[in-house]
């Protein structure tokens, strides 16, 4: 029994010990359901892979969280255009000697610290990802719940507007949305000052800037549009499987309201390929928004987009910018890399073949 | 062990034990089980899941992979051309060149056992090719016939079906069809009939009783559905725990079992003629055999369950008439 | 037989998603933009003359489905004009479409170089280091940004090893493309085949027996072509690998074993079974190379499809962006049919 599993046990033990508080003869109810979940926690923490993934996710939350106030430079300050004389020598490669004040980590075209403005780029890469992995899941979610529930003509009319979708390739889509949302987003937010603050907190940046905060929102406003459809195909898959498997039929002629039916009884089968779907998904949407920013369609200088430093270093590349690709790339790879390593965990917790052979060897059980 | 068989006999199984090496521990499958089966009779091999029945019959045929390993044993098998071998000792290709030829072997599922990329003709004469060296027409001519022969309507035309066009009844005829192809000489049917409905069930075990006779085999039926060994079967064995509890003629063994465990399996079966007020079940789960010890694997379950019945393995006593039981309240002390 | 009517029944499927094309299309060029003149003309000023005669002209006053028609029309037509170069756009598409395919093939021809290989030794060498090996290279090619990866290789293998180039690309001469014409007009059907082909310059050169344009493009590709294999080939290997391992401990495996068949025939119907699903992801990764091209052509200064959208994007070139995004799209819907009935093909259970 490894010490994380311990941790995760004990804070399963004690979540169970508070419920049962609330309401006496919880725990004998949902007994088995703890013991289910002890084993999934178990099996995870029995995967060197799971395990390293999870302590990436868990550095770059706190990352994201803790980052713009960590960050020691901020980064609507250029430097150069206090110190001229830095010119011919910016972008300025890494040096842990003596380099007449300038960062240990290297500076980008304009004097910045390189690794200052990466470590603020947390944030922004993180809000995104979840932002729209978040909004696009509960829509997909929610039309597939619909669409699989309901059948009949709500479903077909549903599902050839999800085909539609579908039958398009994502990032080109996304860049055109993402063009033509921009100008209409930069003069709603011109015109709505409350809106901008909010947006401009959220991601830790300048609410005065609402040109490159209409950038930022239609970025991921285009990407939310294109990432709901594999959703609701997903779910309506469930659905469907879940109804032929006869207890949905029981429920209903047992009286029970639709409501009840898809929260007590359809979703909780269809949370795991869900879970697992959303974890991958973190990781796909931080690199497809980094990419956007690349191309140019997200928020321009001085925002620390990690998409946009590495396209701004494009032009000095290799030897005079080398630093701030290897800086921004590793980012996002760990951001990346983390999500993608728990999301394979997960996919092992939840596949009864690799779990069988992991619960043979354990011996689980739930303390009051 | 001899190494001869009498000339009625086809195969003689003898002191077999199965090992699977996982790393939850060691399984012991299958421990010192043995088998005879004669010239066009019926054998049943009774047992819940998981008493090692499809284990000791793979092992026969040479299915079984690692991390499962034949541990002994013997089985002797006599081939068409009257040789005697023993199956355990052939090398791979040896025994690949007796099974789906002498020894044929289908499955519980036929939807499974079908691959859905290939005809019901493709499987059957693809079987046919690889042991016999006729044409490719002359291969599918015999498909038709032989789909014929398992009673499917209009065999010209399904010759040619893919798996998903014919019916779970269909399946199962065509993977039989399949399996007599190159008239074996013995027919072992795992759970042919489990998957398949009640009336499907009893024109399948027909047809297997048909073609038992029309070929001249002999079957070894795998299965737990105790009507289906009063039905069709000669002789039956009971398996529990991967070893032989009891083995007799299907008569004495409904009459007069010795075994507790085929006591209780009969009287687990309700009789439709007589009123009931509860079902009766054997009390208690399937055993763990993951590192056995010695015992008698039924002994936590057995409502007659003595010391020495946890202690050491049960002994073999012989009740004449070819009736065995594995059981030590039938030990002279 | 079942797969004419599957055939069919897809091609029905395959209007609508047209017509949503041209919709989505239709809704990012007019009703999206708040401003669509703004949009289309660029954030240059203009004079109100001028801005008069644009309106006329692309109908941005007109009720929608006058602009609906408008659009169909000069899309299908292939009369969308460049404002900055003033030509059609189907023009510049014309000539950069073969070097967008080129890029995909090569990339195309490393993915499964790459992960068949690995997939199939993952397959046999089961929960061997070598199969963690393949996990992990799947996990770090789908975590890593394309955009990086591409920068080290030139790095590597532009910078300090001049293996490669990184301008232009070598197309066949003048004369060879008039044969490939006359050929195209010459011979019926067979004739249009060849042509189109022909248009790919790594096959068309060939044919005209112009072997250095091979050899100069291979110099040119192979460091885009290995950078999209070293992104797809561990995800590819994976699905191999699933696909083998499930294959092989099928009961239907079991069950060709128990008839006695030869491993080579058992091998054969292992086979089969795995690569239906394989060959859809292979079909699907190359529609994903031809649409995802933007970047990979951006980073390796290739002028392809790819390129020209992200030159129309930096300079908010909208014709081309609109006619950019219609011709993905098409490309994709088409890409995805020819994979259904390849699968069709294989599988007869999908031509119900």
């Amino acid at each position: 029994m490894n010490p994380i599993y311990r941790f995760g046990s004990w804070l399963i033990d004690k979540y169970a010990g508070l419920r049962e508080k609330i309401s006496p003869g919880w725990l004998e109810k949902n007994r088995s359901k703890l013991v289910e979940t002890k084993l999934s926690v178990y099996v995870f923490t029995s995967s060197r892979i799971g395990l390293t993934g999870l302590a990436l996710v868990i550095i770059t939350l706190f990352l994201a969280i803790f980052g713009p106030f960590i960050a020691w430079e901020p980064y609507d300050v250029y430097p150069i255009l206090n110190k001229p004389e830095l010119a011919g020598k910016l972008p300025h490669p890494p040096c842990f000697g003596n380099c007449e004040g300038l960062p240990m980590f290297g500076t980008d075209q304009y004097g910045r610290d390189v690794l200052s403005l990466v470590v603020r780029g947390f944030r922004i890469a993180l809000v995104m990802s979840i932002i729209i992995v978040v909004t696009s899941s509960l829509i997909g979610i929610l039309i597939g719940l619909v669409s699989g529930y309901f059948g009949g003509l709500v479903d077909e009319i549903l599902m050839r507007f999800t085909d539609m979708m579908l039958a398009f390739p994502g990032l080109i889509l996304a860049i055109a949305f993402s063009l033509t949302l921009r100008l209409s987003l930069r003069d709603f937010l011109m015109a709505n000052p409350t809106a901008t603050s909010i947006v401009a907190s959220i991601f830790a940046l300048n609410p005065k800037d609402a040109p490159n905060l209409a950038n930022l929102l239609s970025v991921f406003l285009a990407l939310i549009l294109v990432w709901w459809p594999p959703y609701a195909r997903v779910v309506r898959g469930s659905v469907l499987s879940v109804k032929e498997q006869g207890f949905i039929e029981a429920a209903k002629a047992l009286g029970l309201s639709t409501w009840k039916i898809l929260t007590r009884h359809i979703f909780p089968n269809i949370m795991s390929p869900l879970l697992v779907m959303v974890t991958f998904d973190f990781a796909t949407a931080t690199l497809s928004s980094a990419a956007l920013s690349f191309l140019g369609l997200g928020p321009q200088p001085p925002v620390p987009d990690l998409g946009l430093i590495i396209s701004q270093a494009g032009q000095y590349f290799p030897e005079r910018s080398w630093w701030i690709v290897i800086e921004a790339g590793t980012a996002l790879l760990l951001i990346s890399l983390g999500w993608n390593l728990v999301g394979d965990a997960l996919r092992d917790v939840f596949d009864p073949k690799t779990r069988r052979s992991i619960e043979l060897k354990a011996k689980i059980e739930v303390r009051k | 062990m001899s190494s001869t068989l009498p000339e009625n006999q086809v195969l003689a199984v003898r002191d077999l034990s199965v090992r699977f090496y996982t790393y939850a521990g060691v399984v012991h499958a299958v421990s010192q089980a043995y088998l005879d089966v004669f010239e066009r009779e019926t054998v049943a091999l009774v047992g819940e899941t998981g008493c090692g029945k499809s284990v000791f019959t793979k092992a026969i045929t040479g299915l079984i992979d690692p991390p499962g390993r034949i541990e002994t044993g013997q089985a002797l098998f006599r081939k068409r051309d009257g040789t005697i071998v023993d199956l355990i000792k052939l090398s791979p290709e040896e025994i690949r060149e007796i099974r789906g030829n002498e020894i044929a072997y289908i499955f519980q599922d036929p939807s499974s056992s079908l691959d859905p990329l290939y005809t019901a003709g493709d499987h059957i004469a693809e079987t046919i090719l690889e042991h016999r060296p006729i044409t490719k027409d002359e291969a599918y001519q015999e498909a038709v016939q032989l789909l014929r022969d398992v009673l499917i309507p209009n065999p010209e035309v399904r010759v040619k079906n893919y798996p998903h066009e014919l019916s779970g009844g269909m399946r199962q005829r065509v993977v039989i069809a399949t399996a007599i192809a190159n008239k074996p000489k013995l027919l072992i049917a795992d759970e042919p009939t489990t998957n398949l409905d009640v009336t499907v069930q009893a024109q399948i075990l027909d047809l297997l009783r048909g073609l038992k006779e029309k070929y001249k085999m002999s079957l070894l039926l795998i299965t737990h559905n105790l009507g289906v060994v009063a039905e069709t079967a000669d002789r039956v064995y009971v398996m529990y725990g991967g070893r032989i509890a009891e083995t007799a003629d299907v008569n004495t063994i409904f009459e007069a079992p010795m075994h507790p465990y085929t006591q209780l399996l009969l009287r687990a079966v309700p009789n439709p003629l007589k009123r009931i007020e509860r079902l009766e079940s054997i009390p208690g789960t399937v055993p763990n055999l993951i590192d056995m010890k010695p015992g008698c694997p039924f002994a936590p379950r057995c409502p007659f369950a003595m010391e020495i019945c946890r202690k050491e393995d049960p002994p073999r006593i012989d009740l004449g008439n070819g009736h065995v039981v594995h059981c030590w309240l039938h030990a002279k002390r | 037989m079942g797969l004419g009517s599957y055939l069919l029944r897809r091609l029905l499927t395959f209007l609508p998603s047209v017509i949503g094309a041209l919709l989505i299309t239709y809704l990012i060029a007019y009703v999206i933009p708040t401003d669509p003149v703004r949009a289309w003309v660029g954030e240059k000023l203009m004079d109100p003359s001028t801005l008069d005669k644009l309106k006329k002209e692309y109908k941005f006053d007109a009720p929608w489905y006058e602009q609906f028609a408008f659009l169909i029309e000069k899309l299908l037509s292939g009369t969308l004009i460049d404002p900055i170069r003033g030509t059609p756009v189907v023009q510049q598409v014309a000539q950069r479409f073969p070097i967008t395919v080129e890029l995909a093939i090569f990339g195309m021809l490393f993915t499964v170089a790459i992960g068949i290989p690995l997939g199939i030794v993952a397959a046999a060498k089961k929960d061997s280091v070598i199969d963690f090996f393949v996990r992990i290279f799947a996990l770090f090619g789908s975590s890593i940004p394309a955009f990086v990866l591409y920068y080290f290789l030139i790095l590597a293998f532009y910078v300090y090893v001049r293996a490669s180039l990184l301008a232009g690309v070598p197309f066949y001469s003048l004369s060879c493309a008039a044969r490939l014409d006359s050929i195209r007009d010459t011979v019926p059907v067979l004739g249009y085949l060849v042509w189109a082909v022909g248009q790919v310059p790594i096959f068309g050169a060939p044919m005209c027996g112009e072997f250095s344009v091979v050899s100069e493009t291979v110099v040119r590709m192979w460091l885009p072509g290995l950078a999209l294999g070293l992104l797809s080939g561990g995800f590819i290997a994976r699905i191999v690998r699933n696909s083998l391992l499930d294959a092989f401990t099928s009961e239907s495996i079991l069950f060709a074993k128990a008839r006695g068949l030869t491993n080579q025939r058992i091998w054969r119907h292992a086979l089969k079974n795995a690569f239906a699903p394989i060959v859809t992801i292979l079909g699907l990764d190359f529609a994903g190379l031809l649409t995802g091209a933007i970047i990979a052509e951006t980073v390796f200064n290739i002028p392809g499809m790819g390129l020209y959208m992200y030159q129309g994007i930096t300079r908010l070139n909208f014709p081309i962006i609109i006619a950019g995004t219609f011709l993905f799209s098409i490309i994709y819907i088409v890409m995805n049919l020819i994979v259904d009935l390849i699968y069709a093909l294989i599988d007869p259970r999908v031509r119900y």
